[in-house]
């Protein structure tokens, strides 16, 4: 089990921290338009709100305008018009006191003068027709007052028909003066002294007379009260002579209350036709054309643009217009009086006129303000939500990825560890319900289930081809021990002999090879020897070679010359050779007598023979056709003649043809100077030298061909056996170291060697005497021998009693003080002391025991 | 074939063996001895003329030490050389009194 991470490993932790990245990157990517998106809205806003503030202020400044234009240029006009009225009216009035005067005047002198009377002060407060005159005139002897006297009840009713109307009057060219009054009093001084009028002198008279006509004069202070005034006066003249002048005079404080009631941003102006300003509010004060200091106004209403501008309005009504007076803007209308010629011109200032707007927009700029405030407010709080619901929609998609990458590695680990269990215990792996996601996990969990059902069955399938594999092969391992053991494998073959030592091997390349070799006694002076090469190998071959050896050696044993033994398992072989197979052979028989062998070749490969004292070398003998193919083969025989110590050395082509890894072949030189290597030694140490010679130049290269090997070493005949066999009882002692004792002689033993061997016999015979048929009797035969090089004796104790190697026994210690000691075994053991070689065997029945002392 | 000797001089007994002494003549001298040693405490072996002995010679040899390790001394004199290697391999020198 691998280490696990600290929470997450594998596909879980990419998938949550690509569910991560996405989730970032797209919340990067909202912050980002969220962001260009507030900006923006809080741009649009400011520009919106600039906008809209501008557009207030041009509509309202519009409205205003068209508002003010009407509604001012209306009153103006009306104000001029009402004004005006007051002036016709009293026109009319004073045209018909013309009309009444000049009717009177023309009729003077069918008239009776009327009655008139001073002001009497008595009478104050009480409208009357008074009398008033000149300094120096007489008014009693005034010829017109009499007759401008019948007039004064119109004077009267004149004078009382309109609050407005102040006076109502007739001035004459005499110097007197007629007129209708509710004032007496004042007409006297505090003496009582009348106070002289200059009627010539008024400035109504004066403008009627010279103007001849209607006319109107100027805003006047009343002589008397110094209330303001204007009057209206007409000249009466009859035929071409003046009489007097008629005029009423109206009190103007109604129009001074209407200018005073201008507030201190509007004013309103009264111009004369001379574009003079006659009446003018200013801070509540009324100005008199003529008789008032020029106010600041009426220098600014001299230059040019206003002087334009009372023109026109003395001409017709002016729009609206906005012009700078005295530093400040004002926007201007005007209206004509046409009675007097007069104009109305009423000022506002911009800045009365534009406060609403500016009130407006200060009110909208705070409730914008506040507006941008809570806009900001709330987009802050929109951005800290926002922010709040990013972290948990964060933290929510973080846990939802780890649950749903969990959910999608669990099984993927499940599997993990089910195929881990099954890779250990062998468990099949099972399709179980946590794999069927319905995703690719199902699909490789089946794949997984299938797959493993498939190895399960693989695995089966195997075992069970290896359990047969492993029967044909025990079967095949059977046989080539049964090959083996058909061939002589027990060195030496033949204890008996001297005569002749032989020692051979065969590995093959596979289990069953279809070489061989073999040798056998035909009688006691003849030995067969065989080495054969079946063609093909493994278990055909190996029967063939069976059937090949037990034909030689059949054929052999009836007492055939090897030609004929070769022809005959020709022909017996070639009758049922439907495989054709072939078989390679290589007969050889010695008489061990004469050292004579008589040999024959069917297409074997050739032997080596190493004469007495000689050197290895090849026998090219003639060779016959090969065993199987072809009937009726002829083979022929040859001799070769061995001496004493000669060595026959034959072989299959494994031998020659052991090839290394280079390719190169062993070859028959290389064998023939690993042989010629040795100085001596037995044919089983021929053998192992070419062998490790063999092995040598293989080296890795496996080993195609069998390798089969065979060395006869030929000592020839021995010397007659002297041996004796008497019963096995003690006994006998004397008799058999007497025969070994005379045969020691005769080869001139030492004398010690031969006490030691008599030593050796009594050990050895006494221990058969005691031992060997327990109870019973049987008998021994000790055989004596001489041999060369060492030159020894050699004596072979047989007997056919109990089984028993006295050579097993351990050896006694001989280091024990003689209360200790114990007698067994002491006897073998001064016989392995005192002799040179001491070996035992048991066959076939019987013990033997050969002990051998070099003399 | 083994002859045998015997001096008796106050305890000591004197054997002289002649010819061999094998499993066949071991018995002889084992009965000599048996019969004489009882009386005898000092046991000298004349080995002048044995040709050899075998193990069972030896094994009579060791009996009679044995005895005479409890009554006296034995003494083996004039042993040859092939007896003497005898002796040799089978540690018996160091057993022996040998003269």
């Amino acid at each position: 089990m691998k280490k696990r991470g600290v929470f997450f490993r594998g596909v879980q932790r990419k998938t949550v921290a690509l569910v991560l990245a996405l989730m970032l990157a797209m919340l990067a990517l909202f912050a980002v338009v969220s962001m260009y998106r507030t900006r923006t809205l809080t741009r649009i806003v400011g520009e919106t709100r600039t906008a809209q503030q501008e557009s207030i202020t041009r509509i309202s400044e519009d409205t205003m305008h068209s508002a003010l234009e009407s509604s001012l240029v209306n009153i103006t006009t009306l104000q001029a018009k009402l004004a005006d009225q007051n002036f016709t009216e009293l026109g009319d009035n004073v045209r018909m006191l013309q009309s009444l005067a000049r009717k009177i005047f023309e009729n003077r002198d069918s008239l009776e003068p009327a009655p008139f009377s001073l002001p009497d002060p008595a009478m104050d407060g009480v409208p009357t027709v008074q009398v008033l005159c000149e300094e120096g005139v007489d008014y009693a002897s005034s010829e017109y007052l009499g007759i401008a006297a019948h007039m004064s009840d119109t004077l009267l009713a004149l004078f009382q028909s309109s609050d407005k109307i102040d006076g109502c009057y007739i001035g004459l060219a005499d110097g007197t003066h007629l007129g209708a009054d509710d004032q007496s009093r004042n007409r006297y001084d505090e003496q009582g002294n009348r106070i002289p009028f200059a009627v010539r002198e008024r400035p109504w008279y004066v403008g009627a007379a010279e103007t001849g006509d209607l006319f109107f004069s100027g805003i006047e202070r009343d002589a008397f009260s110094g209330d303001l005034y204007v009057f209206c006066s007409a000249p009466v003249t009859v035929d071409g002579e003046l009489f007097g002048v008629v005029g009423m005079d109206i009190r103007l404080n109604d129009l001074g209350s209407f200018v005073s009631s201008a507030s201190r941003q509007s004013m309103i102006y009264i111009i004369n036709r001379d574009t003079q300003v006659i009446l003018c509010s200013e801070e509540g004060r009324i100005f008199s054309g003529k008789d008032t200091d020029m106010s600041l106004i009426l220098k600014d209403l001299g230059s040019g643009e206003i002087t334009d501008f009372a023109e026109s309005a003395l001409r017709l009504p002016t729009p609206l217009e906005s012009l700078a007076l005295g530093g400040r803007e004002y926007y201007l209308t005007g209206a004509p009086m046409p009675s007097v010629g007069w104009a109305v011109i009423i000022a506002v200032d911009k800045e009365l006129i534009e406060q609403p707007t500016l009130q407006m927009l200060a009110e909208y700029d705070s409730i914008n303000d506040v507006a941008s405030r809570e806009f900001a407010e709330g987009t802050s709080k929109m951005n800290k939500s926002v922010l709040m619901l990013v972290i948990m929609f964060l933290l929510y998609s973080t846990f939802a990825a780890i649950v749903a990458a969990g959910r999608i590695v669990r099984p993927i680990e499940e599997m993990t560890r089910s195929i881990r269990r099954s890779s250990e215990t062998g468990e099949l792996f099972e399709m179980r319900d946590i794999y069927r996601t319905n995703d690719e996990i199902q699909i490789l969990a089946e794949s997984f289930d299938d797959l493993s059902k498939k190895t399960r069955k693989y695995i089966e399938d195997i075992t069970d081809i290896t359990r047969e594999k492993e029967r044909i092969g025990t079967e095949l391992e059977l046989a080539s021990k049964i090959q083996s053991d058909m061939l002589p494998n027990i060195f030496p073959p033949f204890p008996y002999r001297t005569d002749m030592n032989i020692f051979a091997s065969m590995e093959p390349a596979k289990e069953v090879g279809g070489d061989f070799y073999d040798f056998f006694l035909l009688d006691e002076d003849h030995l067969g020897l065989v080495m054969a090469d079946v063609s093909g190998k493994g278990v055909p071959a190996a029967l063939f070679m069976m059937i090949s050896k037990i034909l030689v050696q059949n054929y052999a044993l009836t007492g055939r010359s090897p030609r004929e033994v070769l022809e005959a398992v020709n022909q017996q072989i070639c009758k049922n050779n439907r495989e054709e197979m072939f078989i390679t052979v290589w007969l050889g028989i010695l008489d061990l007598k004469t050292g004579r062998m008589t040999a024959s070749n069917a297409g074997h490969e050739y032997p080596v023979l190493c004469r007495s004292g000689g050197k290895f070398e090849l026998v090219r003998d003639k060779h016959g056709f090969v065993i199987g193919g072809m009937d009726g083969a002829r083979y022929t025989n040859y001799e070769m003649e061995l001496q004493k110590g000669s060595r026959l050395f034959v072989y299959t082509d494994g031998v020659p043809e052991a090839t290394n890894a280079a390719g190169e072949l062993f070859g028959t030189e290389r064998m023939i100077a690993a042989l010629n290597s040795r100085e001596s030694g037995t044919p089983e140490e021929y053998l192992r030298t070419v062998r490790m010679a063999i092995n040598d130049f293989v080296g890795d290269a496996p080993q195609f061909d069998d390798i089969t090997m065979l060395c006869l070493e030929y000592i020839g005949p021995e010397k007659p056996v002297r041996e004796i066999t008497v019963p096995a009882v003690v006994d006998s002692i004397p008799e058999v170291t007497d025969f070994v004792n005379a045969e020691l002689e005769a080869v001139g033993c030492p004398m010690k060697a031969q006490i030691q061997i008599d030593v050796a016999i009594d050990e050895v015979f006494s221990n058969i005497a005691n031992y060997a048929y327990g109870a019973g009797t049987g008998e021994a035969t000790v055989r004596f021998e001489t041999m060369d090089a060492p030159k020894s004796v050699r004596l072979t104790f047989i007997d056919t009693g109990v089984a028993y190697n006295p050579l097993e026994a351990p050896d006694p210690d001989v280091t024990l003080a003689a209360d200790e000691r114990q007698m067994g075994g002491l006897g073998v053991y001064l016989v392995k002391k005192t002799m040179d070689d001491v070996s035992y065997e048991h066959v076939d029945g019987r013990n033997i025991l050969r002990i051998t002392k070099n003399i | 074939m083994l002859n045998i000797g015997k001096s008796l001089e106050d305890l000591t007994l004197t054997v002289t063996l002649e010819g061999r002494l094998d499993t066949t003549t071991a018995s002889q001298l084992e009965e000599e001895l048996r019969d004489s040693l009882p009386n005898v405490t000092k046991l000298v072996l004349d080995m002048s003329k044995l040709e050899y002995i075998s193990s069972a010679g030896l094994r009579v040899l060791l009996s009679a030490q044995k005895v005479m390790n409890t009554q006296g001394e034995m003494k083996l004199l004039h042993v040859n050389d092939v007896v003497m290697e005898i002796f040799e391999v089978t540690g018996f020198t160091d057993i022996l009194t040998i003269e």
